[in-house]
């Protein structure tokens, strides 16, 4: 062994623990220190039966007072126990304080091995390395740091309202992190206390009053912690999320008018779902704060899905209400166009509608179509702002109405340029009117003039008035031309009189000439909405024999197939897999007939559906006297005549940004079918929409690019909870009769009330708050604030205490207690909330049909004492099944049976509360339950739950009939206890609850300094002992605080110059930043202030160069010697 | 010392997670295999490989390293450090003829002392399987120059 290089030569005190028989009775201590003493430089060995006591500790300073030893070394128990009394002990002795090593004996030896010869043999080995090490240990100094004053409490149960109450009581300022909306945690639900029987609100109300009005108490509500990370050495930098309440905690009086109106309902969590409330909501009256909170999971899928994000839940909702009026505001907020979406608009919405998961989506845009017709006269929102500005719109298809009104909106006048006789682009070209009455276009479009906007028709850009003089003329210019030129099929025959261009026939029916008749056998080629629109309109113009002839299947049409099915109704047939090869006919006949090939499907083509392969020799004929072509449309770009050099794409489109719509001209911006080819309404809605906004931040100068994302479809999915939800199918929309179909009068009637509402109320509420605003309108406070958003706030602490609670067992989980599947199963929370006299049945015990029990059965350890779910006692059940069980026979005169393992009932007057309760004639019967059955065996068991357990007691069955069943069912850890532990750095123990330093000697400290627990997220607990929880761990902030300082282990790394090359391999290692480089010497430097001493970076460091105190690789190589040298 | 020939390992507990749960698998009772002797360290990531090969030099037959589970480290990531060069480690020692059964990682957390006690009796089983660690040569003595390849193989470094 090498001469260790610190100051005089080592003198080591050896001293052997017997711990008394702890150590002793399997290590033979005598044999130990006989050995000890055989050591290089040990020059006392000793042994006593408890080194930790005062004479053990004397024997070790008066050997260091005497000069026989400079060193010591104590082989007892595990360093983190008394490492600390030792190494004080070695100071109190004249000697610094890390001139000390522990061998631990007892928790790596004496506890964990069997034989004694092994255990004595394993302690030699340990001291040896502890000898060996100790010989190298250089005196050292600890380091004191500063304890923020400040305390973080997470967790507003009554654990963290106590310890608050105390902290602050005592002077300190203290944040209370709660994440429910309110403080109070689960004692707030609870009617009565054991053993007292005293008023739960009672004793808790008045104590949350006290930490809302606590000048030192910062209350966070409904607020989550973010993240934890280290301020300095020993603080510590917390911030947390304080989540969008959307009401202002501040303003809000609590006057409750806002959930009065509101529309949407939803289970209770406080009343644990056997009550409603609002989504708009306060948990209880007497909440902390006393504001309300609104419920927001979201945007729903449905508005997510529409192009322009029209709230759909929002009308649904007040429809379901019979709040039609409102609900026709909300849809006004968004639409300008409601009548006509009503009706024709391809509703994505639908298609991600969650009610299809359970049977059909809702039918929204009938339902928006009853909204509209109940109100043919209403208005649009006028505009709030006026503006000098003027935009020239070109086009009034959907995409330049839209950004007609939303620039309007904005206080812009626009000006659109039309160059049909009437407005409404394809609107009123190319939809018939069975399927969108003219007057509904027709009033549309007036609202819109109302609030200012000028309609030019018959005036074509490009011949009554150039682009370049709009550009000109305007602060900005909008291209909506939409697409109206068709594309041809290119095959012999095409330009035979009798054949139409689909867009052709239906602008002259639509808008110049009304219905003609074209022929008698009209065949349709093509399988969009347009064919359909062309097949059904040709109907109506007198034709006998209509046929649409698609290359694809009927599964590939990309027409709805709701309209698909009506025009098959009307008589229209339809002819799979044929391709147009030959129109037939003459000028002078017309046309006479088609000849056609059959087709295959393929291989997918770029549109993802199979591509139709012709079959050679195929072919047939398919007589007819007109044929109308609609296989789709490009946007007539030519005929505006532009000079100012607008880019377009090889297709024939607008080239735009696909962010701002603005073309490579600056102030012209394009959109809808003219820039992505032919579309839906509500995509070129979304067009102008988009364009507006662009237009109106370019007149403003502000970026159009930023915050835009959410702009557009997009999708969202919520986990909702379908179960249990009845089957209803969509209500089907009313129709004229077929007979009638052959006129242009509307097809669809729409809904009736009765079956508005009815198919109003399928809706899932899936965003919860539906938007519709209504609380808005109510609150005098003005408190509701929709744009509110969660916040970050970041605080220093120098301590935190965690009191974040517990769950209830989830009694889904032991099925065989019927729990979920009989509906007069209940928890006993469900309980407690019945017993509360501002519960949901107010105070009475009632079966869900409303009867009161007869009978009742109490089953103990649910979820507890129980190897397939929590062998850990939950130790409150037994107590309070008790208290229900009394509260049960008082409010009802049932008879109560408590089935029980073990009645386990230790604590002050609780031995005296069960006996009270075997004097109030309540019954016990010992023994698991076995299952909980509807299955009657006798007559007397008819329409009850029969509980069957073995009464251990007499060792017989037992099957007892009841009419309710509660279930005592366990605590456990929180759902989400393992990520809250990682967050603050400490450790859960078995059962997942949080692990406490040492379960006697330190049951709130963790082992990260600073941060303590209290309360039932330690373990089960009862309010009694989660107070007095409360208030140690209280008692330890409050001394560290006044203290003011710890002193941490000088463990930190260091680096040796004369070693270090400057290679930087340590600098990235250290997650605390604490390394850098120093350039002019060419050396790493460590910041001992940053340094928390890890020692990654020496393990790392390839010269030997940075070391770590107390770890140095000279005493951990002795160490390992140490160890290997006896064996 | 004449006795009959017992795997001697050294472990390398963190002092936050696996040395915390040795301590509670003592304060368990839960009995074990006797041949491991922990030295017990601040971080896994202060774990040198010099340290393993040390006490493979100085006779050890197996080493075993504890740190916290991935995620927990007291200092953020000194496991994922290890976990690096534990990796590095295992291909080293196969080239130097030690068989890499002979060292071994677990992640234990501090509530996990009935996983010490299974790792212990599991890494000894092992040890006594694979016998006594035979070098053909002291890890501590230099290779002949004739031998000396791309990779130096001795260990230098102070007490070695």
């Amino acid at each position: 062994m090498p001469e260790p290089t610190t100051n005089g030569a080592p003198k080591i005190g050896v001293y052997v623990c017997h711990c008394g028989v702890n150590i002793a009775a399997k290590v033979n201590v005598a044999e130990v220190v006989e050995f000890a003493k055989t050591l290089p430089f040990v020059t006392v060995a000793r042994e006593y039966k408890f080194m930790c006591s005062d004479p053990g500790q004397e024997l070790i300073q008066q050997d260091l007072r005497e000069g026989r030893i400079n060193r010591v070394v104590v082989a007892s128990c595990s360093p983190l126990m008394h490492e600390a009394t030792f190494r004080r002990a070695t100071a109190e002795g004249g000697q610094n304080p890390f001139f000390f090593h522990m061998a631990n004996i007892r928790e790596h030896v004496s506890w964990v091995t069997a034989d004694e010869r092994h255990a004595t043999e394993k302690a030699k080995a340990l001291i040896a390395a502890a000898v060996r090490r100790v010989a190298f240990h250089e005196p050292l100094e600890k380091k004191r740091v500063p304890v923020h004053p400040h305390v973080l409490i997470v967790g507003g149960g009554i654990a963290g309202i106590e310890a608050a109450l105390k902290i602050a009581d005592a002077g300190k300022k203290v944040y209370l992190v709660e994440r429910e909306p309110t403080i109070g945690g689960h004692m707030a639900q609870f009617d009565k206390c054991f053993p007292t029987l005293d008023c739960a609100a009672c004793i808790l109300t008045p104590k949350m009053t006290q930490v809302r009005v606590h000048p030192n108490i910062e209350l966070l509500t409904y607020s989550e912690v973010e993240s934890v990370e280290p301020y300095d050495l020993r603080n510590f930098k917390v911030k947390i999320r304080r989540k969008a309440r959307y009401v202002n905690e501040d303003t809000c009086t609590g006057c409750g008018l806002c959930a009065e109106v509101c529309p949407v309902s939803v289970p209770s969590e406080f009343d644990e779902g056997l009550g409603m409330r609002k989504a708009i909501y306060r948990p209880f009256p007497q909440a902390v704060p006393n504001a309300f909170t609104i419920s927001r999971r979201g945007t729903p899928p449905c508005q997510a899905a529409c192009s322009i994000h029209q709230n759909a839940q929002g009308y649904i909702t007040l429809i379901a209400n019979g709040k039609f009026k409102e609900a026709l505001d909300v849809i006004l907020r968004d639409n300008p166009l409601p009548s006509i979406c009503g009706r024709i608009c391809t509703h994505p919405c639908t298609v991600n509608c969650t009610r299809g998961t359970v049977d059909e989506p809702l039918n929204i845009p009938g339902l928006k179509r009853f909204v509209t017709d109940l109100f043919p006269d209403y208005k649009l929102p006028q505009p709030k702002v006026n503006r000098s500005e003027r935009v020239a719109i070109v086009g009034s298809g959907p995409a330049g109405l839209m950004c007609a009104y939303e620039l309007r909106q904005r206080g812009y006048w626009p000006v659109i340029y039309e160059a049909q006789p009437v407005p409404g682009g394809m609107l009123s070209v190319g939809i018939p009117a069975f399927r969108l009455p003219r007057d509904v276009i027709t009033k549309e479009i007036n609202r819109l003039k109302e609030l200012g906007i000028e309609i030019k028709t018959n005036t074509p850009v490009g011949k009554a008035i150039t682009l370049e003089q709009l550009r000109q003329q305007y602060a900005a210019v909008f291209i909506g031309i939409g697409a109206h030129v068709e594309r041809k099929l290119k095959i012999p025959g095409e330009d035979l009189p009798n054949v139409f261009g689909g867009i052709e026939f239906l602008r002259r029916v639509n808008l110049l000439e009304g219905p003609f008749k074209i022929g008698n056998r009209v065949l349709v080629i093509g399988g969009g909405n347009s064919a359909i629109d062309a097949a059904r309109t040709a109907l109506r113009c007198g034709a006998e024999e209509v046929t649409i002839v698609y290359r694809r299947t009927r599964a590939e049409m990309p027409a709805d197939p709701k309209e698909i099915e009506a025009a098959e109704e009307e008589g229209v047939k339809m002819i799979f897999l044929a391709a147009p090869k030959t129109i037939l006919g003459s000028k002078e006949t017309g046309v006479t007939a088609l000849e056609c090939l059959k087709m295959k499907l393929g291989a997918p083509d770029a549109s993802g559906r199979p591509a139709p392969e012709p079959i050679p020799g195929s072919e047939f004929v398919l007589p007819c006297d007109a044929i109308i072509v609609t296989i789709g449309q490009v946007p007539d770009i030519k005929s505006l005549g532009d000079k100012l050099g607008i880019e377009t794409t090889q297709w024939g489109t607008f080239k735009v940004d696909e962010v701002t719509l603005e073309t490579n001209i600056p102030g012209v911006f394009a959109g809808g079918d003219c820039v992505t080819g032919p579309d839906v309404v509500v995509n070129a809605m979304y067009a102008g929409k988009k364009a507006a906004i662009s237009i109106d931040r370019y007149l403003n100068k502000l970026d159009m690019r930023v915050g835009r994302e959410l702009e557009g479809p997009y999708r969202t999915w919520y986990d909702i909870d379908t179960s249990g939800i009845a089957v209803q199918k969509q209500a089907p929309m009313p129709s004229i009769e077929l007979a009638r179909r052959r006129t242009f009068s509307e097809v669809h009637t729409g809904y009736t009330q009765e079956q508005a509402i009815a198919e109003a109320k399928r809706c899932l509420d899936c965003g919860i708050c539906c938007d519709c605003r209504l609380c808005s309108t109510v609150c005098e406070a003005k408190a509701i604030n929709y744009e509110m958003k969660d916040e970050i706030q970041e605080i220093v602490v120098g301590s935190i205490i965690l009191a974040t609670g517990f769950k209830p067992f989830d009694a889904r989980r032991i099925p065989r207690y019927g729990y979920g599947k009989y509906p007069n199963v209940y928890t006993a929370l469900e309980v407690e909330r019945m017993t509360n006299a501002s519960g949901p049945t107010g105070g009475e015990i009632r079966l869900r049909d409303g009867r009161k029990p007869k009978a009742v059965g109490i089953i103990h350890c649910v979820g507890s004492r129980d190897r397939n779910y929590n062998s850990y006692c939950s130790r409150v059940c037994c107590l309070y099944s008790l208290k229900l069980a009394h509260l049960i026979k008082e409010r009802t005169g049932a008879e109560v049976y408590n089935f029980y393992i073990d009645m386990r009932v230790p604590g002050k007057a609780y031995e005296e509360f069960y006996d009270r309760m075997l004097e109030e004639g309540i019954h016990f019967i010992r023994g698991r339950v076995a299952e909980v059955t509807d299955h009657a065996m006798t007559p007397d068991e008819e329409g009850k739950l029969v509980i069957r357990a073995e009464d251990t007691l007499i060792g017989v069955i037992r099957r007892i009939p009841v009419d309710m069943v509660v279930l005592a069912v366990g605590l456990e850890p929180q759902a989400d206890a393992d990520e809250v532990r990682r967050k603050f750095y400490i450790s859960c123990g078995t059962g997942g609850f949080f692990l406490e330093r040492h379960p006697k000697l330190a049951p709130v400290q963790t082992f990260a300094d600073g941060i303590f627990i209290a309360g039932a997220c330690q373990g089960p607990k009862d309010i009694q002992d989660t107070v007095a929880q409360a208030g140690a761990a209280a008692a330890e902030v409050l001394s560290l605080i006044d203290r003011g300082f710890v002193e941490l282990e000088p463990n930190t790394a260091f680096i040796q110059e004369e070693l270090c090359s400057g290679c930087k391999t340590c600098i990235p290692l250290c997650p605390f930043n604490a390394i850098s480089f120093n350039s002019e010497k060419g050396i790493a430097v460590i910041n001992e202030a940053l340094c928390k001493g890890c020692g990654t970076c020496v393990a790392a460091c390839p010269s030997g160069a940075a070391q770590q105190h107390l770890f140095t690789d000279e005493q951990i190589y002795h160490e390992i010697e140490g160890v290997l040298s006896y064996v | 010392m004449s006795k009959e020939w017992e795997p001697r390992i050294v472990a390398f507990f963190c002092t936050w997670c696996t040395y915390t749960a040795a301590d509670l698998a003592g304060i368990s009772r839960m009995t074990y295999a006797p041949n491991a002797r922990i030295v017990r360290v601040m971080c896994s990531g202060r774990i040198d490989p010099q340290f393993v090969l040390k006490a493979f030099a100085d006779g050890a037959d197996g080493v075993l390293i504890g740190g916290c589970h991935p995620g927990d480290c007291h200092y953020q990531a000194g496991n994922y450090k290890a976990l690096r060069r534990y990796t590095l480690l295992k291909r080293l020692i196969t080239e130097l003829g030690i068989e890499p059964e002979r060292l071994r990682l677990e992640w234990i957390s501090a509530s996990e002392g009935d996983r010490v006690q299974k790792v212990m009796n599991e890494m000894a089983e092992t040890i006594r399987k694979l016998g006594p660690l035979r070098l053909e040569r002291p890890l501590s003595q230099p290779l002949p120059d004739t031998e000396r390849g791309a990779v130096p193989l001795t260990v230098s470094g102070r007490g070695l």
